[in-house]
């Protein structure tokens, strides 16, 4: 293994919260509020003279002197211009072959919260996105069952509706990394998942009138795309949280989702999640799709290959800082919130410790906002910035399946380099003395 | 909103008597003076609708009370039984049941090795190379054979910890446990331009074809000869050598047990537990760091977090943007070459595409040629994919 540096932990006593007192709090705030005015004119220091004040507030700006765009303009909305840097990105080393076999990755270091915008939401196709018609959709079940149905849309929609809030991922999220890391940016790191509340209906639901066979251990779901993706699932999720969708964030699907229905199984590999979806099979042996065999399945040192490896495992990533997001910009001194995300496929989010040092040191974490199962949730701690301090920052999430991430080591340990696939280790920036943050892997 | 004390999750387990209920999962060491204990919903590792365990090795979350988990439920909808669509005819589901199952029937059909090489030197051999090798020039396209496969299936142990060490090698013939997700594959997915135009002879040929590249046996003869066929009678007979290479196994009425005993042991696929423990302090001895080595960095777009106006708004023009639509869409294959595309910039490779008129070079790229998708792959419109088109001619003459 190609280890490049040893170097040992910082030590780090002086980062912990101590927001003690409410004094405290005031003296606190009374300097942050100075920092933060003297940071205005930092920013433009040269062109800012002291008695002229920033030109943004005391001159009009352009846009208050005119009038705006009439509510007819884009009546579907869209984006500022100005953040047209915030989009998917692609690399030609995750295509297999051309821009159709491919992945395009979700800028994870841009969003808020713990919804993505559908615009933004990664998208892994095996043939192209396929557009569909919506009044020649059909979807069909059948198989060990009684009653084989064909659905139009329309009557797929008159099934009572559930809407959740998951997280859909690529197992081959961070799988470029196993023999250590590639890509100095979260979103090429850990841009292949996103997360949004999808609304559909259970597939239990619509099984109860037709007969499923107790004979009936597997389903297949496939699509109607070029590729014709095919996945086998098991029956226990197609008896516990397994859904058709067709609404996405409080719209329909985006075509890159699989309008206008895709299969949402929660917590489970982003592939089985079927879009374009067609048919429904239900049968007594597994199907052997491609996705099931030659891809998507991990392979262990001892040579023999996990498959049918259903649930992304607890994990978690500091988004803030990041490779895109340095702390570059940070005056000595200044508090600072360490953000992330932490998701199991498994289960509900529980907690997340955060390390400084690579691991040596763990501190608990505050989790915030909606804490939902199989969703993105978010953490955050709070860190006193020090000035030309090298940090080595560590998220470690766990869940209530009492599961938690394992260290780069030991997930090696069982699982070598070679399996692709479901990797979940522990994840470290490196802040540098500059602020810069780079990725980096700790493996002892 | 929410929380759930746990008086209250003690309450409704024991009124709903059907739900295995596991209340406190997991063994978090401070669990008691976490404020995240409060945020648990009512979950179990056993499902309550067969009594097993759950299939992933995670939780099931029973609907306690109107709820599952945070959700709030209507548990009147989920009792009717829906008579909605209509059933399906025998015609439709024939039309559409067209996959293999790797224990067979196989489709009706045959093809000969002979007539698969035919069929692959003409729809395949752009993308997957001489002999499926996914040759050099092309690399990025799966390879459909690296050589002979018992050989091959070797190197599956193959752990690259060294830059110059071989990685095991997973393709049809090394890897792959059942041919029939060749066929059935290559029915429904290939060839990747122009899906589901195969008849099943073309397939049995192509298969056939695949089984002489990766010198596979079929009933214990090696397949060499041209005129060797296959058909639905031996396709049963393919001899895979990783046929054994996937765990657990799923075949038979212990399938999807097997599956959830694996699921359910978490050391099995790296995965740790709490009980494992959560260390909080001295956890390493020494902190080794690797770096990133060779930086991959070739992203579309380059990575950026200024907000200004994009370049065409700034008035960038219409060059800008068949700039960008190159970048995006073209420059995969124009750039290096690869699939023998002519090369930007390149002269003597464009001025051979030129001289044929430049309504032709439109049309043929409209249409798409050899391994020149149509349109490149994109759904541009047909003046946006000329101006695309002009910007590639105008830099290489
Ligand atoms: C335009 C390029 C192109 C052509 C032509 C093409 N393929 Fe493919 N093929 C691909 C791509 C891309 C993939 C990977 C798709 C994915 O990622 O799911 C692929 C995958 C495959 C695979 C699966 C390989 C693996 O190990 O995963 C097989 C088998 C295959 N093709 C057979 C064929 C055959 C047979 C033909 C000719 C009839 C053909 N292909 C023509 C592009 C092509
Ligand atoms: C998958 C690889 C690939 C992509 C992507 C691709 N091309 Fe090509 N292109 C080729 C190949 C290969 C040829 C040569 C075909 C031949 O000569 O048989 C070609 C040829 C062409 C030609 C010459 C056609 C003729 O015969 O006169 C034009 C024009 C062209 N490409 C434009 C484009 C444009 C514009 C794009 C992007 C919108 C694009 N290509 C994307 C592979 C590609």
């Amino acid at each position: 293994m190609d280890i490049k540096e040893t170097q040992n932990a910082p030590v780090s006593s002086e980062n912990e919260v101590e927001l003690s007192s409410r004094r405290e709090f005031f003296k606190k705030s009374a300097a942050l509020s100075v920092t933060a005015i003297a940071g205005t004119s930092l920013a433009a220091t040269n062109a800012l003279a002291e008695e002229k004040g920033d030109p943004n507030i005391v001159e009009e700006v352009p846009w208050g002197t005119k009038l705006g765009d009439p509510v007819t303009k884009n009546r579907y909305g869209m984006p500022s211009p100005y953040e047209h840097n915030v989009t998917r990105r692609n690399a030609q080393l995750l295509a297999s072959g051309n821009w159709q076999a491919s992945i395009a990755m979700c800028p994870i270091q841009d969003l808020y919260g713990i919804l993505t915008p559908n615009g933004l939401f990664f998208n892994r196709d095996h043939g192209g996105v396929a557009h569909i018609d919506p009044n020649r959709y059909r979807l069909m079940i059948h198989g060990l069952v009684e009653k084989p149905i064909v659905l139009t849309l329309d009557q797929l929609k008159k099934y009572p509706s559930v809407s959740r809030v998951h997280f859909i991922e690529c197992p081959a999220n961070g799988g470029p990394e196993w023999r250590g890391p590639q890509f100095n940016s979260i979103q090429f790191a850990k841009g292949m998942m996103s997360c949004a509340e999808w609304t559909g209906v259970y597939i239990k639901d619509i099984l109860k009138d037709l007969g499923l066979s107790p004979k009936a251990k597997w389903m297949l779901a496939e699509g109607s795309d070029n590729s014709e993706m095919g996945r086998t699932v098991p029956i226990d999720k197609v008896l516990d949280d397994a859904m058709l969708v067709y609404g996405q964030n409080g719209e329909a699907l985006r075509p890159e989702q699989g309008y206008p229905v895709r299969l949402l199984l929660p917590g489970w590999e982003g592939n089985l999640c079927v879009k374009w979806l067609k048919r429904l099979e239900f049968g007594e042996e597994p199907f052997y799709a491609k996705e099931e065999t030659a891809k998507y399945t991990a392979l262990k040192p001892s040579g023999k290959a996990i498959q049918h490896f259903y649930p992304l495992e607890v994990n978690s990533i500091i988004t803030s800082p990041c490779p895109e997001k340095p702390w570059t910009d940070l005056e000595d001194g200044e508090w600072v919130e360490i953000e992330g995300l932490a998701w199991s496929g498994q289960g509900t989010i529980e907690g997340v410790d955060i390390s400084l040092d690579g691991g040596v040191n763990w501190q608990k974490a505050s989790l915030k906002g909606l804490v939902l199962p199989k969703a993105w949730t978010r953490f955050s701690f709070m860190h006193k910035f020090k000035k030309g301090q090298k940090l080595l920052l560590s998220s470690r999430a766990y869940d209530d399946a009492g599961r938690i991430q394992p260290t780069v080591k030991e997930e090696r340990s069982v699982m070598g380099v070679e399996s692709v696939y479901h990797r979940n280790a522990v994840a470290t920036w490196e802040v540098t003395a500059e602020g810069k943050v780079n990725n980096v892997q700790v493996i002892s | 909103m929410f929380k759930l004390s746990h008086k209250k999750i003690i309450a409704t387990s024991a009124v709903a008597a059907a739900v295995a209920f596991a209340g406190c999962l997991g063994s978090n060491p401070d669990a008691s003076s976490s404020s995240e204990g409060s945020t648990k919903y009512v979950a179990s590792h056993t499902y309550d609708f067969n009594g097993k365990k759950v299939i992933d090795g995670g939780v099931y979350y029973p609907v306690v009370d109107g709820k599952r988990g945070p959700y709030y439920v209507n548990e009147q909808a989920s009792r009717i039984a829906y008579n909605k669509g209509r059933e399906a005819l025998p015609v439709e589901i024939k039309a559409w049941d067209v996959d293999v199952m790797y224990n067979g029937p196989f489709p009706k059909g045959h093809g000969t090795v002979g007539e698969g090489e035919e069929i692959y030197e003409e729809k395949c051999v752009a993308c997957h190379g001489d002999f499926g090798s996914g040759a050099a020039n092309i690399g990025i396209y799966p390879a459909l054979s690296k050589g002979n496969a018992y050989e091959l299936h070797e190197t599956l142990k193959n752990q690259r910890l060294n830059p110059d060490d071989d990685g095991p090698i997973r393709v049809f013939g090394s890897y792959w446990p059942y041919p029939s997700t060749a066929w059935w594959y290559i029915k429904t997915g290939m060839p990747h331009p122009h899906p589901k135009s195969l008849t099943n002879n073309e397939v049995y040929a192509l298969v056939a074809y695949m089984l002489s590249i990766n010198e596979l046996k079929v009933d214990g003869e090696v397949v060499e000869d041209e005129d060797f066929e296959l058909n639905q009678d031996n396709f049963g007979k393919i001899e895979m050598p990783n046929v054994n290479g996937f765990i657990p196994n799923l075949n038979g009425p212990n399938g999807t047990d097997n599956i959830r005993k694996l699921l359910n042991t978490p050391h099995e696929y790296g995965a740790k537990t709490l009980a494992d423990g959560r260390c909080m302090h001295d956890c390493l001895k020494e902190v080794k760091v690797q770096h990133i080595t060779i930086e991959q960095k070739n992203f579309l777009p380059p990575l950026s977090e200024v907000r200004d106006l994009p370049k065409e708004e700034n008035g960038g023009g219409a060059e800008a943007k068949a700039k960008a639509t190159y970048e995006a869409s073209c420059a995969m294959c124009h750039d290096s070459g690869a699939a023998d595309a002519p090369i930007i910039g390149n002269k003597a490779q464009w001025a051979k595409y030129i001289k044929e008129g430049m309504d032709t070079v439109y049309k043929k790229g409209i249409e798409g040629v050899g391994a020149m998708p149509p349109k490149g792959g994109t759904t541009l419109s047909d003046a946006e994919f000329k101006s695309v088109v002009d910007y590639i001619v105008g830099k290489s003459k």
